[in-house]
């Protein structure tokens, strides 16, 4: 088993650097491989190759595999803790929450007055991370102390509904922050790798680094409360402390994807189920860097196919990770045994 | 080895106090069967002892050491639990879930030394396991769903086994191969089992020692040959349609009087 998550490992690594360096290369201006190579590695390169690989695409290509890989990682503790084959932070509508608690920050900067608002857009990274992280915190709760009363998919309709009304209270909200002159940042209205600027990428990764490392303290007693939860702590596991612990982890690697790059739909849903397929075991601590590659090259798959060099700029990158997406769900939901249960 | 000191058992709700003022011991070895109606505290008995619940009163020690106030981590090194409730376990192979059992005893990524992989063997052996070690565990039979429950409680390595209603699911093949599984572990481990059925006949058979809830809060301790003699098993179970012969040994069904002779 060890072998085969190695493998698969070393393969999607393989993998996400060969499709990166493609990404680099096309764009509006199609740049030969060697010039995009030699952009990176600071060796002979016009000014010109250099600025459009180190400054345009590099930092899109950096944030969606940082994004993604957030994501899956996600998809992996909160699939555990829901024992919830389609739980993750989008079909729960965690990610609609940062939404949700990033419009209501700015609106109540823009009521505050314009202070609040230069406040906001200069301490603009963290100011929207924390309050993406609020509001992610808050629908995680929601769903937990929902989740242990209903059902997988009647969990799984719930979060989808909830996604739903916060979007829209997002959107009337910042209509009327717009009119009150609060227009900080719209970048994460819709999902998007391309707005995320060089230096915020700091922004984007730091929590994401701790979240991981969370991720994986939390790993071997999140693997027993597969079991359920009695088993759980008849094998010494604090499931309480386990869950929080679990829930600070999800926050802390979802949030800033919420604020920089937005709801990215189906990454997190997807990749655990990837990585189980791939690790042919449930174990959590396997799963962990499985899922983070699986969730970074669909991530930047996504993002490879809608920067691809069109004649024009059409594609959205949820309307590109729901075609692919919402098929492997609806297969899940019908051939998943642990789905089936459910039914 | 397990003392049970005037312990009250049940919950701080409406549903009050179950059992109370029980006073018990077993020695390494036991083969115990915890015996009673539904609804007569067997279940809240069992996850008090296996320190999955809190005593509303006394003490449940295990080889002197009080069962609640112990580390987790320290508890699930010598009880193992088999309930009967069952759960989702996305995309977990029956090795996956008998080798979570060596949890407790393994470093913080997890990984199995030899020791924990003998005793991983070694509950594979004796339960039979084997033949679907690599399947899903949702797609085992119920009763295979029992013994790998059970391989991973051996694997455990346990000082207390802690069984509840396990063998609801079975046929009586699979239950007499089950509790006579059960009971030699007891023998040569030297383990104190634990075990909660509604199987009359095979617990008074088995069993070194039974403990006989009635139903009212009250209870009766002995061996089977003492219970069925002096009638408590008749007291607990017998209803207006059947009747515990203690003479035979089991159930009579009660023919009501025929009205024309």
């Amino acid at each position: 088993m060890a072998a085969r998550v190695s493998t698969s490992g070393a393969a999607l690594l393989a993998s996400l650097g060969a499709l990166s360096l493609l990404t680099l290369t096309y764009g509006q201006i199609a740049l030969p491989l060697a010039d995009t190579v030699g952009a990176l590695t600071g060796t002979q390169s016009s000014d010109l190759a250099r600025q459009i690989v180190l400054e345009i695409r590099l930092p899109r290509v950096a944030a969606a595999i940082i994004a993604g890989a957030a994501l899956g990682m996600a998809g992996v503790l909160m699939q555990a803790l829901f024992r919830n084959p389609v739980a993750d932070a989008w079909s729960l509508g965690l990610l609609a929450g940062g939404q949700l608690g990033v419009a209501l920050t700015v609106t109540a900067a823009a009521f505050a007055g314009p202070a609040a608002v230069s406040f906001l857009t200069f301490f603009e990274g963290p100011s929207i991370t924390l309050a993406a992280a609020a509001g992610v915190a808050i629908a995680a709760l929601a769903m937990l102390a929902l989740g242990r009363r209903v059902g997988a998919i009647t969990l799984l309709v719930i979060g989808l509904m909830l996604g739903f009304t916060s979007q829209g209270l997002t959107s009337v909200l910042l209509h009327f922050a717009a009119r009150a002159g609060g227009r900080v940042y719209g970048g994460w209205r819709d999902a998007s790798f391309a707005g995320v600027a060089p230096s915020a990428l700091a922004w984007l990764s730091l929590p994401i680094l701790i979240g991981a490392c969370v991720a994986v303290a939390t790993a071997k007693p999140l693997s027993s409360l597969l079991l359920g939860e009695t088993y759980a702590r008849s094998l010494g596991v604090k499931v309480t402390s386990l869950r929080y612990a679990v829930l600070a982890a999800t926050v802390l690697l979802v949030a800033p994807v919420v604020a920089f790059c937005g709801p990215v739909s189906f990454v997190g849903l997807i990749a655990p189920h990837f990585a189980r397929a791939l690790a042919g075991t449930a174990r959590i601590l396997p799963l962990l860097p499985l899922a983070a590659l699986g969730g970074a090259l669909l991530a930047l798959a996504g993002d490879a196919i809608v920067h691809a060099p069109w004649e024009q700029h059409f594609l959205h990158l949820n309307a590109i990770l729901a075609i692919v997406g919402a098929p492997v769900v609806i297969l899940i939901l019908i051939f998943s045994p642990a789905v089936r249960q459910w039914r | 080895m397990l003392d049970l000191r005037s312990l009250a058992v049940g919950y701080r709700n409406t549903r009050g106090t179950v059992l109370s003022g029980i006073d018990l011991a077993a020695e390494p070895g036991d083969f115990i069967c915890i015996l009673g109606r539904n609804g007569s505290g067997k279940s809240t008995l069992m996850r008090t002892i296996a320190g999955l619940q809190t005593s509303l009163d006394g003490v449940v020690l295990l080889d002197g050491e009080g069962v609640a106030s112990m580390r987790p981590a320290t508890r699930a090194r010598r009880i193992a639990v088999v309930l009967t409730e069952r759960q989702f376990n996305p995309g977990l192979r029956v090795e996956d879930v008998i080798a979570l059992a060596r949890q407790p005893f393994t470093s913080w990524r997890g990984g199995l030394t030899d020791d924990d992989r003998a005793a991983i063997a070694d509950a594979v052996a004796v339960t039979g396991v084997e033949p679907f070690l690599r399947r899903f565990f949702t797609d085992v039979s119920d009763g295979e769903r029992q013994r790998v429950m059970i391989a991973r409680a051996v694997a455990q390595t346990p000082r207390l086994l802690v069984l509840d209603e396990i063998t609801a699911f079975l046929d009586l093949p699979s239950r007499m191969e089950i509790m006579a599984l059960l009971r030699s572990q007891a023998k040569q481990k030297g383990q104190v089992v634990l075990l909660s059925s509604h199987d009359l006949d095979l617990s008074l058979q088995l069993a070194d020692s039974v403990w006989l809830l009635d139903g009212d809060g009250g209870f009766s301790v002995g061996t089977p040959e003492a219970l069925s003699e002096s009638g408590s098993i008749g007291r607990a179970f017998d209803t207006e349609a059947i009747r515990f012969s203690s003479s035979q040994g089991r159930f009579e069904i009660q023919m009501p009087a025929s009205p024309n002779p």
